[in-house]
């Protein structure tokens, strides 16, 4: 590892290098973090009573995977920082999973009649 | 490195960074979005050849009769001695419960608990898994927290917890691999049910779970790089951010991977 070059400002906004430029970190706290967790903690146990008190159907699914999205929300939005991000980054990363839950279950679907044609 | 700067208005009008994000946070943010379209292609794959199958019908589960907690290796024995070989899954597909033809029910298929030898204790297991996983996460993002403050002693002890957290977790793997290797399953057949669904199995936690092992790895070098005070020198904890950022991906596969194997 070469020692860094001082004369570069990391944080330099007016004469910006990109290959060391950072934003500025600002903590958020940690009580929020704790909270995600009993959050996310609570939503595992939400969807282990589902499993035992539900009779398996594709509306079962569509709950455990709607419970799977809220928790990824909370993974994504608080854990990796994104709710703090620019809104054109967290566009850009979150609206191709869209797609990707509709593909989920369209295909959970469909493979119901594969074999039946 | 050269000392020369670009101005801002030689850039663009957008500001230096549009994201407002370095340029390895960026990338980081793009290799996995392409990272969670390899999953997603393999949780469409299964649901699609897991609905292809019949699920286990909720009758032929009740008539088994079987209580959370109860010793099902003493209970299909029939007198014979319970703790040597296996009774449990021979008297299922006797019963018809898991056959080629009809998807197998996970609570038949993870029941099991270290310790807890021929108990019946669907599910357990895999929450606690779940729940080492976010714990991972938690102790990672207080890390992350740590470094956004400078603290470095405080960023060397959350990424300690950190990488317990990985290796707990794939122990829990390795045991719950064994467990089902030694009934018999291999990527070409399967005890439970149809060999699609050994061949799932191996193949998405076994993809996820070289995640998790490549999450240590880094998690180890970020360590090391902490304490060898890289990060104090470097200005900035952002590296620690980064790797959070691929370990906070790996818990998020976690979470659609227990609900697709487990609960679905």
């Amino acid at each position: 590892m070469s020692t860094p070059n001082q004369n570069i400002d990391i944080h330099d906004e007016k004469n910006y290098d990109p290959t060391v430029w950072v934003p500025k970190a600002h903590s958020h706290g940690t009580k929020d973090i704790w909270l995600k967790f009993w959050i996310l903690l609570g939503l595992t146990i939400v969807d282990v009573a589902f499993y035992f008190l539900m009779v398996p159907s594709m509306a079962r699914n569509i709950i455990f995977i709607a419970l799977g999205v809220i928790k990824a929300v909370y993974i994504v939005g608080t854990f990796m920082h994104m709710k703090h991000e620019k809104l054109s980054l967290a566009t850009m990363i979150v609206l191709p999973m869209f797609f990707i839950i509709f593909f989920l279950v369209w295909m959970m679907y469909e493979g119901n009649f594969w074999g039946t044609f | 490195m050269s000392t020369q700067t670009i101005s801002k208005s030689n850039t663009w009008k957008g500001g230096n960074s549009p994201f407002n994000v370095s340029y390895g946070k960026l990338m980081m943010w793009i290799f996995l979005l392409s990272d969670a379209f390899t999953f997603s292609s393999l949780l469409i794959g299964y649901g699609a050849i897991r609905y292809s199958f019949p699920s286990t019908p909720i009758e032929q589960i009740e008539e088994l009769q079987l209580s959370f907690g109860e010793n099902v290796q003493e209970k299909f024995a029939h007198g014979a001695d319970a703790h040597h070989g296996e009774f449990f899954i021979p008297a299922l597909r006797d019963a018809g419960v898991f056959s080629e033809s009809q998807w197998p029910s996970p609570d038949l298929v993870f029941n099991h608990f270290p310790f807890a030898h021929g108990l019946h204790l669907p599910l357990i297991f895999v929450s606690l898994m779940t729940l080492i996983l976010i714990l991972s996460s938690v102790t990672m993002v207080l890390g992350v927290e740590a470094g956004q403050r400078g603290d470095k002693n405080a960023v060397t002890k959350w990424m300690f917890w950190t990488i317990i957290g990985g290796f707990a977790f794939l122990s829990c793997q390795a045991w719950e691999w064994t467990n089902f290797i030694t009934a018999g399953a291999t990527p070409w057949a399967n005890p439970y049910g149809p060999p699609t669904f050994a061949a799932l199995f191996f193949l998405v936690t076994g993809f996820h779970g070289f995640h998790v092992f490549s999450g240590v790895v880094l998690n180890i070098v970020i360590f090391i790089n902490n304490i060898n005070g890289t990060y104090e020198r470097r200005g900035h904890y952002e590296m620690v951010e980064k790797v959070g950022l691929y370990w906070h991906f790996v818990d998020l596969v976690w979470v659609f991977v227990f609900t697709f194997f487990y609960l679905i």
